[in-house]
């Protein structure tokens, strides 16, 4: 059974309105790193809410670990089992000194005080930052903050984390450092990732992309296979990694070059074969 | 050679002569030719922000001058207002500053705190708001009501309209998706070509540097590290790196295909560009 | 300038202030300010003196911190100096008489008194709850010594939950003011000149951003306190439960005792101490 589980979900804030979000079927395995990606306004940040459960759908269905998130006593469980790390990373940090906001959740939770202080030391140290638990909050910076509330959510233990475009407001080092807690978090850790962004470079880590429009999925695959389809990403206002358009502007142009290469080293290897075939 | 804007010997240093002393820009001398962009790029902390608050007078720096067309911004600090207007600086995110009850009577705060006539105003918010690519609709809405790609340009619009002849912009594109950056920068590209104005903007993205800046200031540690056109910047990478700074993937690709004995161009930052010279590797084989 | 305000300033440390209970320092403050101001006499503000010294020296608060967080406060405490200098009508003649201007002995007397009695008020509490208590813990101290008042309803966790809140954003919301004001004057606003009606007009750019922005933070902070399942005070445990330990304790009765001397000490004045000295001195 799937993770998460979307089944012709709608959405819009009000019945007047036109729907943000418009019959989506979805399914999110566990253990998967899957990056949403759209341009703003395209509904991704709605699909993110819907899917831990901070809004309803107005029409469908979404289980979380197989419970409904449209169903108010189950509510707390899902929380439980899916964090979410939002946007700005001043307004989701609840206190001063950064231990105090990591126990937050746990405290909630009215676990025992030694087994708040474990998930707390855990937390920090699974986001690198235990040198600081004692530090406040506001003095930090933007990655750090954002590495702050990742822990938070981690002290809940959940088994899914979903990241609403938090790497928005950052420079490219905080970037690189939340980039890299969500491999961390993925790869060593296990847990689910969902990562919602328009960044490309971030979205090529995932082991899945899903392409959002207009409230709609129009495309769902691996970081190659989506990326395969400039014409397409462009359509939809959104941009692929310059190697891999370079490469799809040369296959245009009649050269036998692969779709989808991504990193500037594949494309550095792929040229020298393809030039040095072309060589002999 | 004769700048738009030109700094002389500029420090500023917080908490001077006393134990809490920090040098947060190191005599910096620099100057900024005008109808060009520049593009300044450096890591968070290097100085970048505290260097665009002292261009249009908001803050005095310890020591240097600051010379708009030759003249000291300082000279007459009553008239600060009129510098503030002749050189326009917008802030990262500026979509937090919109108050007024339409999109066009904020795009108006500034004209109307120079002292402009009405005419003037009405023909400028409209100028402004076509920059931008704001529609006669949008003028109309609550700034509020606006999505957040159209609050960005309407705080842009809202300094443009005060006919900036030097723009500073903090990260104008910053958090927007591919095409809303697009449609803004090349927005401010045709201001720029309009009025022949001087551009200064900051931004993180190697990349929109590349394709839209003449040329590229290096900050680092409050100091100037590197300055010059876009090609001869690119092409130190090491010193970049070294500055914590990245570059434009296709510049990456570049190097890499260099160090393979493949090419012998390391001036490439753009993808159109890049094209071009494997094709002339291909037909070359 | 803002920044400067040192309410709600926490100084990591590990003196012996910071590691008392909040709960018993807070007890300890309201034992200090009773005594700070009843003292009127000199003995009794000299013991008071001593204790504001020794509190500090174990609060481990640097002396140029201390310095800072009253140099705000330097116009009101000449003010109230020189009040009492020139208001105080005292008997017999007056020391120094020109025009209007009377100075008596117990004006110079009270002015001293009264300065050094607030400077006594801004340093205690300063060291005993602000510097060496972060926000999260005085809130829970507050939260725990009105415990009692939850069984007739008062929401106490809500209460306190509100006010922790208040003092994590308070460095937020002063560094997006300095922002926005900054933004506005780029856009060439006049925060300075014209009369008063003009410069409560020119706030307006200020306050509007400042408060959308501020319902903005609330909603998303909401969102993001209900993911990390808060759900009200009930059932809810601490990272930090502090227990009043016998040191607490201690601390707490000596300064009780001390209390209860300089309330006695203030009965004494400085004449019958000398009276007192003489006669030991004569025997």
């Amino acid at each position: 059974m799937s993770f998460i589980e979307a089944r012709g979900v709608e959405f819009s804030y009000s019945p007047e309105e036109e729907k943000v979000i418009n019959g989506i079927d979805l399914k999110i395995e566990k253990g998967s790193y899957v990056a949403i990606l759209g341009h703003n306004g395209c509904g991704k940040s709605t699909l993110a809410k819907l899917l831990c459960g901070i809004i309803m759908p107005s029409e469908g269905q979404i289980l979380v670990d197989g419970l409904d998130t449209a169903d108010e006593t189950k509510s707390f469980d899902i929380r439980k089992k899916c964090g979410m790390v939002f946007q700005n990373p001043d307004n989701q940090l609840v206190a001063s000194i950064v231990e105090e906001d990591v126990a937050f959740a746990p405290e909630n939770l009215g676990l025992p005080r030694e087994e708040i202080r474990k998930r707390v030391d855990l937390a920090l140290q699974t986001v690198d930052m235990t040198s600081y638990s004692k530090h406040a909050t506001y003095k930090l910076s933007g990655g750090q903050k954002q590495r702050i509330a990742i822990a938070g959510i981690l002290a809940m233990s959940p088994e899914c984390i979903i990241f609403d475009e938090a790497t928005a407001m950052l420079d490219p080092t905080g970037r690189k450092e939340i980039v890299a807690a969500m491999k961390k978090l993925n790869r060593e850790i296990g847990i689910t990732v969902v990562t919602i962004t328009h960044y490309m470079n971030e979205a090529v880590e995932a082991d899945r992309i899903i392409v959002m429009n207009k409230g709609e999925i129009i495309a769902d695959g691996t970081p190659s296979e989506i990326f395969s389809q400039v014409e397409r990403l462009k359509s939809v206002s959104l941009a692929v990694p310059q190697v891999t358009e370079l490469m799809y502007l040369l296959e245009q142009d009649g050269h036998k070059l692969p779709r989808g290469v991504l990193h500037a080293m594949d494309a550095a290897d792929v040229l020298e074969a393809f030039i040095g075939g072309v060589d002999k | 050679m004769s700048y738009a804007l030109e700094l002389k010997n500029v420090s500023v240093i917080y908490g001077k002569d006393t134990p809490f002393e920090t040098v947060a820009l190191n005599d910096i001398s620099t100057g900024f030719e005008q109808g060009k962009i520049t593009g300044m790029i450096g890591h968070t902390g290097s100085g970048k922000s505290t260097l665009a608050a002292l261009l249009n007078g908001l803050n005095k720096p310890t020591s240097g001058e600051i010379l708009l067309f030759g003249e000291s911004i300082w000279a007459k600090p009553k008239e600060m207002k009129k510098i503030r207007s002749r050189v326009g600086l917008v802030f990262q995110y500026p979509e937090y500053q919109l108050f007024d009850e339409t999109v066009e009577a904020d795009i108006a705060f500034g004209p109307k705190n120079i002292g402009l006539d009405e005419e003037e105003i009405k023909s400028r918010v409209r100028l402004a708001a076509e920059f931008c690519g704001l529609s006669e609709k949008e003028l109309k809405k609550s700034p509020f009501e606006l999505s957040g790609g159209q609050k960005r340009r309407a705080a842009i619009a809202g300094v443009l309209a005060m006919r900036p002849e030097i723009l500073v912009l903090d990260e104008p594109a910053a958090g927007l998706d591919p095409k809303g950056k697009e449609e803004i920068l090349s927005g401010l590209t045709e201001y720029k070509n309009t009025y022949g104005a001087t551009l200064i903007i900051i931004s993180h993205s190697m990349e929109d540097i590349a394709k839209y800046a003449d040329s590229i200031l290096v900050m680092k540690d409050g100091s100037v590290y590197m300055q010059g056109g876009v090609e001869e910047i690119f092409m130190q990478a090491e010193r970049l790196f070294d500055a914590k700074l990245d570059l434009p993937q296709i510049t990456k690709l570049f190097i890499e295909l260099k160090k393979r004995g493949i090419t012998q161009s390391t001036d490439v930052y753009t993808v159109g560009y890049a094209k071009k010279e494997i094709e002339k590797i291909i037909n070359r084989a | 300038m803002l920044k400067d305000i040192t309410f709600g300033q926490y100084y990591p440390g590990n003196s012996l202030l910071h590691r008392t209970d909040p709960r018993i320092k807070l007890l300890i403050l309201v034992e200090y300010l009773v005594f700070v101001l009843i003292a009127s006499t000199e003995l009794a503000m000299a013991a008071t003196l001593l204790f504001t010294a020794f509190i500090i020296a174990v609060s481990g608060v640097r002396f140029g911190i201390l310095i800072k967080s009253v140099k705000p406060l330097i116009f009101v405490l000449i003010f109230t100096a020189v009040m009492n200098l020139f208001f105080t009508v005292g008997e017999g003649e007056p020391l120094v008489a020109w025009k209007f201007i009377k100075i008596y002995e117990n004006g110079i007397r009270n002015a001293v008194l009264m300065l050094l009695r607030l400077l006594s008020l801004v340093l205690g509490t300063s060291v005993i709850i602000s510097f060496t208590t972060s926000p999260l813990e005085l809130t829970d101290a507050i939260e725990s010594l009105l415990s009692p008042l939850k069984r007739i309803k008062v929401p106490v966790h809500e209460f306190a939950m509100m006010m922790s809140i208040a003092l994590r954003f308070i460095p937020t919301l002063i560094e997006e003011t300095n922002k926005i004001v900054s933004a506005q004057k780029a856009r060439c606003a006049d925060f300075e000149s014209g009369n008063i009606l003009k410069r409560i007009k020119a706030l307006i750019p200020i306050l509007i951003p400042l408060f959308v922005s501020a319902v903005r933070r609330a909603e998303e902070l909401a969102d993001a306190m209900e993911c990390r399942c808060y759900h009200g005070g009930e059932g809810r445990t601490k990272l930090n439960v502090r227990k009043t330990s016998a040191g607490d304790i201690v601390f707490l009765v000596a300064v009780t005792v001390f209390a209860v001397s300089v309330f006695f000490l203030d009965t004494v004045s400085w004449s019958e101490v000398t009276e007192f000295c003489r006669g030991i001195f004569s025997k």
